[in-house]
């Protein structure tokens, strides 16, 4: 059988997790093809107006593959929650439902399981082997065994993250991440940390490239998903009160201790438009830089973005960076 | 150094004099904010983050309002929060955040959330809050004081429904509003007994009867569904109630504060079963705010056999965002018009009219179309016999 996974949200976390399960079944992967125009437009046209554009985009992934004759199932799990007493975005836990009413006629090729992660492995179990049933899949021990696969690669892709390779390597490099361990990373002069919602960090479309555009100028890019968790436990005490959505967590955490570490010369988050979680990490970001003195700038995607306008921003935020680091302005 | 607390609340309705009162009685002092104009809306859009809910933006151009011009006195700002999924959850930090870059220090935020698990931490913590907002006090004074409150909310609730129900009656226009609001008045500065409550409020309710009106007129139903606060809030949404009721159509709230409190607090039985019956199929899953409750609440109006539906939210908000989305399908299944008003600082009073008397238009011609043909079954009937 051929499983569909779009290419948006959650993709980006879990993707190694999904990918190890379904293929130790011995079934295809297929994903969508990466955000463009096409894509985006009918995510905005078959999603409500209101609601952000990761969700849009998302849609406009789903909707591509439905409409491909050789995919049986089409992946759209509700993930409610990543940690413990950490939900994700409201959005987001109603996802099935959302694509449910947007594309109604193929209400039927779509798999969608509830996925606790903070549940431990019997939880997971528990919604997997749902997944399986309805691909036809009941030994129960097979799916035990594929779940163990999809762990592991899952861990494997963590460690990746945490040697600094970004997840889009990860995704690249999925059949083989043992080679991707030992792969070194350059070392640059400047460093720049991306904070954000992985979905909206990657996806390179929706955000005018700016990892690409990062390390085109030599500049070494790291994101908050590399971070270990433990190291920036200490501040929930700044921020008064844990935000309840795990990605904010950590994009707002991750982004104060790369404000404190010395060697990142500056933070950039990227958000989607209307998304009210990154509304609240950003101000509090905004806040703590204001403290610690580190460039700080906020990128926020929506459907209209042109490219022109966020280079030239980029460019300025690299220049103010070398100038704080005394190198002063290359003529370029 | 010791200074006297002034407490202070979110304002929402009129069910301000409530919450006033409550602590009136536990003996503190207390600051309603004014209601928002544009001035408070300003400041707390240019203030809070720009893609936070539209309620926070109000609250906190509200509240530093109120502490600007009251430097000398020290607040406590009482924050009811959840713990959930949803962003009100996350208020009293950024109230304390921005108001301190602000440049305001004259206060504190106390936030009140429910119990949240674990249950052997969140017990304590509650109480905790609890005797952190009102200090100790002997229990009963904190009861007497919570149904006292309890009390006025119910009186002024009864009368905002005696009200909206007059309002496309009256022979005279603006007679019952005139009635309403001395009613409101009374009741806001009732002494602090039970007892009187009642009887002012059974004085009022003979008043507001007494009013001329026609009660026998078929009037075309809306059932108003939404975010709470959005929802309850007159001066935010700009008094879209009394706007369709003089529009002449019958109204009704879902959401008033004792449901609200009743029905997410003590998960009341009948509730629950409405939540699982009627969202079966489309949001099965409690995603935070009041979003399950808008599609619960929209097919309910249907089967109780309303004419249409008027979601309000604010722009932006996540649960409702989401029930919007799926609002769409119920529409189409049920066959009820829903029509979705998503306010910002941008709503202008006009644009909003013309949208609610489009609706309401659409919604007689509808009555018209459907009694026609009903009359026509009717005459098919008896010429066939």
């Amino acid at each position: 059988m051929k499983i569909g996974i779009p290419r948006g949200l959650y993709f980006y976390v879990y993707y190694p997790l999904w990918y190890g399960f379904f293929t130790s079944l011995g079934h295809d992967v297929i994903l969508s093809m990466p955000t463009n125009k096409e894509i985006l437009n009918t995510g905005v046209s078959s999603a409500v107006d209101d609601i952000c554009i990761s969700v849009k985009v998302y849609h406009g992934h789903v909707k591509h593959l439905l409409g491909k004759k050789d995919v049986d199932h089409v992946f759209v799990p509700r993930i409610v929650s990543e940690d413990k007493y950490k939900y994700t975005c409201p959005k987001l836990a109603a996802m099935p439902d959302l694509i449910k009413s947007a594309f109604r006629k193929n209400e039927k090729k779509l798999l969608s399981v509830v996925m606790y992660m903070n549940q431990g492995k019997k939880a997971l179990h528990e919604a997997f082997s749902e997944v399986g049933k309805k691909i036809g899949e009941n030994d129960d021990r097979k799916i035990k065994k594929a779940l163990k696969a999809g762990i592991e690669l899952q861990d494997k892709a963590t460690m990746c993250l945490r040697k600094e390779h970004n997840f889009l390597e990860v995704v690249s490099s999925i059949q083989n991440l043992d080679s991707l361990l030992e792969k070194p990373v350059k070392k640059e002069r400047y460093t720049v940390a991306l904070a954000g919602f992985p979905y909206d960090v990657y996806d390179g479309y929706m955000n005018g490239d700016v990892i690409k555009r990062l390390q085109d100028t030599n500049m070494r890019v790291v994101v908050t998903d590399m971070l270990e968790p433990k190291l920036y436990k200490h501040y929930t005490k700044y921020m008064i009160k844990d935000l309840f959505w795990h990605q904010a967590n950590v994009a707002a955490k991750g982004g104060m201790y790369y404000m404190d570490s010395k060697d990142i010369d500056g933070v950039i988050t990227i958000s989607s438009f209307n998304c009210g979680i990154s509304a609240v990490y950003e101000k509090l970001l905004d806040l703590y830089s204001k403290e610690t003195g580190k460039p700080l700038m906020h990128i926020v995607v929506d459907e209209q973005t042109g490219d022109a306008g966020l280079v030239t921003r980029i460019e300025a935020f690299l220049d103010l960076i070398r100038v704080k680091r005394g190198d002063g302005l290359v003529a370029s | 150094m010791h200074r006297k607390i002034t407490y202070t609340f979110p304002r929402m309705g009129y069910s301000y004099a409530a919450f006033e009162s409550f602590f009136k009685i536990l003996g503190y002092d207390v600051m309603v904010p004014d209601p928002s104009n544009s001035k408070t809306l300003k400041e707390g859009v240019s203030n809070s983050p720009q893609g936070m809910c539209f309620p926070f933006k109000i609250l906190l151009g509200q509240f530093a309002k109120l502490l600007k011009e009251n430097p000398d006195k020290y607040f406590k700002i009482v924050s009811l929060e959840s713990y959930g999924p949803c962003r009100f959850g996350y208020y009293s930090p950024l109230y304390n955040k921005i108001l301190e870059d602000m440049g305001v220090t004259n206060f504190e935020v106390v936030n009140v959330e429910g119990i949240y698990p674990p249950w052997y931490k969140g017990v304590p913590r509650f109480i905790k809050k609890l005797v952190k907002l009102v200090g100790w006090h002997a229990p009963w004074a904190g009861v007497r004081a919570f149904v006292i409150a309890g009390w006025k909310v119910y009186a002024v609730e009864r009368l905002e429904r005696k009200f909206y129900h007059l309002i496309p009656r009256e022979k005279v226009s603006g007679s019952s509003e005139k009635a309403f609001n001395r009613a409101f008045e009374r009741i806001h500065h009732a002494p602090n007994k039970v007892k009187s409550i009642k009887k002012i409020l059974n004085e009022e309710l003979k008043k507001m009867d007494q009013i001329d009106h026609i009660d026998d007129v078929e009037l075309p139903k809306v059932g108003l569904v939404g975010e709470a606060y959005m929802l309850m809030d007159y001066s935010n949404n700009l008094e879209i109630e009394k706007k369709l009721a003089y529009m002449g159509v019958d109204i009704d709230r879902s959401l008033w504060v004792t449901n609200w409190t009743l029905d997410r607090l003590l998960k009341t039985k009948q509730h629950l079963k409405h939540m699982k019956e009627v969202n079966k199929g489309y949001l099965d899953f409690f995603i935070g705010g009041d979003g399950q409750e808008s599609i619960m609440n929209t097919i309910l109006y249907k089967k109780k056999g309303f004419d249409g539906v008027i979601q309000v939210l604010p722009f932006g908000c996540l649960p409702e965002t989401a029930a919007k989305q799926i609002l769409s399908n119920v529409s189409e299944d049920y066959d009820v018009p829903v029509l979705s008003l998503s306010f910002d600082e941008q709503t202008g009073d006009a644009g909003f009219v013309t949208r609610l008397e489009a609706f309401v238009d659409m919604l007689k011609s509808r009555r018209e179309i459907k009694s026609k043909e009903s009359k026509a079954k009717k005459a098919e009937s008896v010429t066939t016999r």
